[in-house]
């Protein structure tokens, strides 16, 4: 018991240390984290320092902490439901898919009527349909090889899709080429309640089947033999996973590598019992995302990387690492 | 007969010394892929850069295919105005269509260093190609561009006496942002759209061009000759406001853009441009897009219009 609330301080401790990393640095050099603890004691006429703060630095922190949230635990449910631990948004295609929708949503708006947000939710439903069909998963045996191949062809193809803009205008290719990488350095308060929705909404339904995710873990035939249909939990799991990463690329953009890294340091620290590894990716995601914001406006400074960049640098390696000595994987 | 097959072969010599004589006065143009012989005032021109359609239409020549990226209204009236509308899209810029422009029989075709270097070949194939660097060139470059043009369209005085008008209109417009320099404001040029700012900086083309007219810029010169890339800015509210112009000249490439979602926030407002109400859109496509010296004349007009009002604001 002393051990787990060790685990714990270090990962509040290190969400901490992110946070204020994330709110500290930025485009101004005159706004750090003081703002921040005078935005809390000054109750009279706001300085355009604690403005920048409230308006600009705080949305924009919170943001990370919610993409990471979000992609954090669609991984964790993605690696549960296939039992592959290669499983993620970005392997499975479901973040290109997500672009792609999004894309046409932005090319073609009069075929396209429901909306950015809608369309990025629908082609990450539609790319992890395909992952999962082409690999066999409907027929239900789900092997991690045609898994991860199939994955890398959906993404392949829906990222080809999505570069066929690039031919098309300087300022459509610009702009596709923006959310393709992961950028979050535009947003504001407006931006973040679709995603702390959907944050709220993925963690608490994740808990829900937490117990169902373990038994999935143990083998589908394991899990019948104890009473529970595995169908309904991948098609649960599944549908929160999209909706997550959906909702994440449509703010942020789709970032490489956050939803597979992070599940595994977690499993890890805190082991494969999914309640309590879903609430350990969750701060471990934003963790990640934090750190990778803070670095994106220090690089360069004072221009910025964009933020899917940093992650992707970060995550990259691990996934080499993990793909050359995993025993896992099986492959 | 024998007179008449005489007479005929008589003809056909003279023929073929008259056509010899076009082949010899026919010149070798320099350009940045190497030498190209181009026959003497051609008459079927295609251009794959805006740019050059302004070159052409600086000395009244019509091209008879462009590239508009199939976007008519970015052939805009002051260029219609010359060139008439009897030309033919061959498509985007990006990627113009090969087929289209053999369809045309070109007998001259102008290309863009960074775009069309590797279809240099294809386009040689099908007529003389000479190929300048439009895209990532400056003013300067832009000028001496349209010299090189005026050369290999047999216009090289028209395109002499062109240039020295623009010189002289050019001198003009610097004595006038001289006298706005003395007024202590920076000045900053950048387009904006829903998706965000992309300030240009002093190594892009307008900023070269505002450079050359003694503007003082906001955005520092350095990282010139880094890349097409850097020139382009994309800057968020924070660091517009670190940044600070004192004038901010915009063009607009959407209706709904960044500056118009932050025109509520604190930040924004107390951007020195915003404060003092020195923010003005301009014409992003004349601005950015189009180069040369039909364009940049265009711009002339809107800095002027704009030097008047910040004086005029700054006299109050």
């Amino acid at each position: 018991m002393a051990r787990a609330s060790i685990k714990l301080l270090v990962l509040l401790g290190a969400l901490l240390a992110t946070a204020v990393l994330s709110l500290h640095v930025g485009g101004r050099a005159d706004v750090g984290i003081s703002q921040f603890f005078s935005l809390l004691s000054n109750s009279g006429e706001r300085t355009l320092q604690e403005l920048v703060m409230l308006d600009i630095r705080m949305p924009r922190t919170v943001v990370a902490i919610l993409t990471g949230i979000n992609l954090a635990i669609a991984g964790v449910i993605l690696q549960a439901i296939t039992r592959n631990a290669l499983a993620s948004p970005s392997i499975l295609g479901i973040n290109q898919g997500a672009a792609l929708g999004m894309t046409l949503a932005v090319l073609l708006p009069s075929v396209f009527v429901v909306g950015v947000e809608a369309m990025a939710i629908i082609g990450a439903l539609l790319a992890g349909t395909l992952t999962f069909g082409f690999s066999g998963g409907f027929r239900g045996s789900i092997r991690p090889l045609p898994l991860v191949l199939s994955g890398v062809a959906v993404g392949a193809f829906s990222f080809a899709m999505v570069r066929f803009t690039f031919t098309l205008d300087d300022e459509v290719a610009r702009d596709v080429i923006l959310w393709t990488t992961g950028d979050i350095s535009g947003v504001r308060w407006h931006d973040t309640t679709a995603l702390s929705l959907w944050a709220f909404g993925g963690i608490l339904a994740a808990m829900l089947i937490a117990h169902k995710l373990n038994l999935l873990a143990m083998g589908e035939a394991a899990a019948q033999g104890v009473g529970a249909d595995p169908r309904k939990t991948l098609l649960i799991g599944a549908v929160i996973a999209a909706g997550l990463t959906g909702v994440s690329v449509a703010t942020a953009g789709p970032m490489a590598f956050v939803g597979l890294v992070v599940p595994h340091l977690c499993r890890i620290v805190v082991g494969a019992d999914h309640r309590r590894l879903l609430p350990a990716a969750a701060v471990g995601g934003a963790v990640l995302l934090l750190f990778a914001d803070g670095l994106s406006k220090l690089v360069v400074a004072p221009e910025e990387v964009p933020v899917g960049v940093i992650a992707a640098l970060i995550g990259a390696p691990y996934f080499v690492y993990q793909a050359l000595f995993s025993k896992e994987l099986d492959l | 007969m024998g007179n008449r097959r005489f007479l005929s072969s008589l003809a056909a010599a003279g023929f073929a010394l008259l056509s010899l004589g076009g082949i010899a006065q026919a010149r070798d143009v320099q350009h940045e892929l190497g030498t190209t012989n181009v026959p003497d005032e051609p008459k079927r021109i295609v251009v794959l850069e805006f740019s050059f359609i302004d070159s052409l239409a600086a000395v009244g020549v019509a091209p008879v295919g462009l590239t508009d990226d199939n976007k008519p209204e970015r052939i805009t009236e002051q260029y219609r105005a010359i060139i008439g509308n009897d030309f033919v899209s061959v498509g985007t810029r990006k990627s113009p269509s090969l087929e289209m422009i053999a369809s045309l029989q070109p007998d001259l075709i102008i290309a863009d260093k960074t775009r069309h270097s590797s279809a240099y070949k294809s386009l040689s194939a099908i007529a003389p190609t000479i190929v300048l660097d439009s895209l990532t060139g400056d003013y300067h470059s832009a000028l001496e561009q349209a010299q090189v043009i005026g050369d290999a369209i047999g216009k090289s005085e028209e395109m002499k006496a062109r240039v020295a008008a623009h010189t002289a209109r050019f001198e003009s417009v610097k004595a006038n942002v001289a006298n706005a320099k003395k007024e202590g404001r920076t000045f900053q040029f950048g387009v904006v759209s829903s998706r965000g700012l992309y300030l240009h900086a002093p190594h892009s083309y307008n900023g070269s061009l505002l450079m050359a007219l003694g503007l003082p810029l906001s955005l520092s010169a350095e990282g010139a000759g880094v890349s097409y890339e850097s020139a382009y800015v994309k800057t968020s509210l924070e660091q517009l406001s670190e940044i600070n112009p004192g004038v901010l000249l915009l063009g607009r490439y959407s209706e709904n853009t960044v500056t118009d979602q932050w025109k509520d926030e604190p930040l924004y407002k107390a951007v020195t441009a915003v404060k003092e109400e020195q923010v003005y859109y301009v014409s992003g496509h004349n601005w950015a897009r189009l180069r040369g010296i039909v364009a940049s004349e265009l711009t002339f007009d809107e800095l002027e219009a704009a030097l008047a009002k910040v004086a005029e604001k700054t006299g109050k």
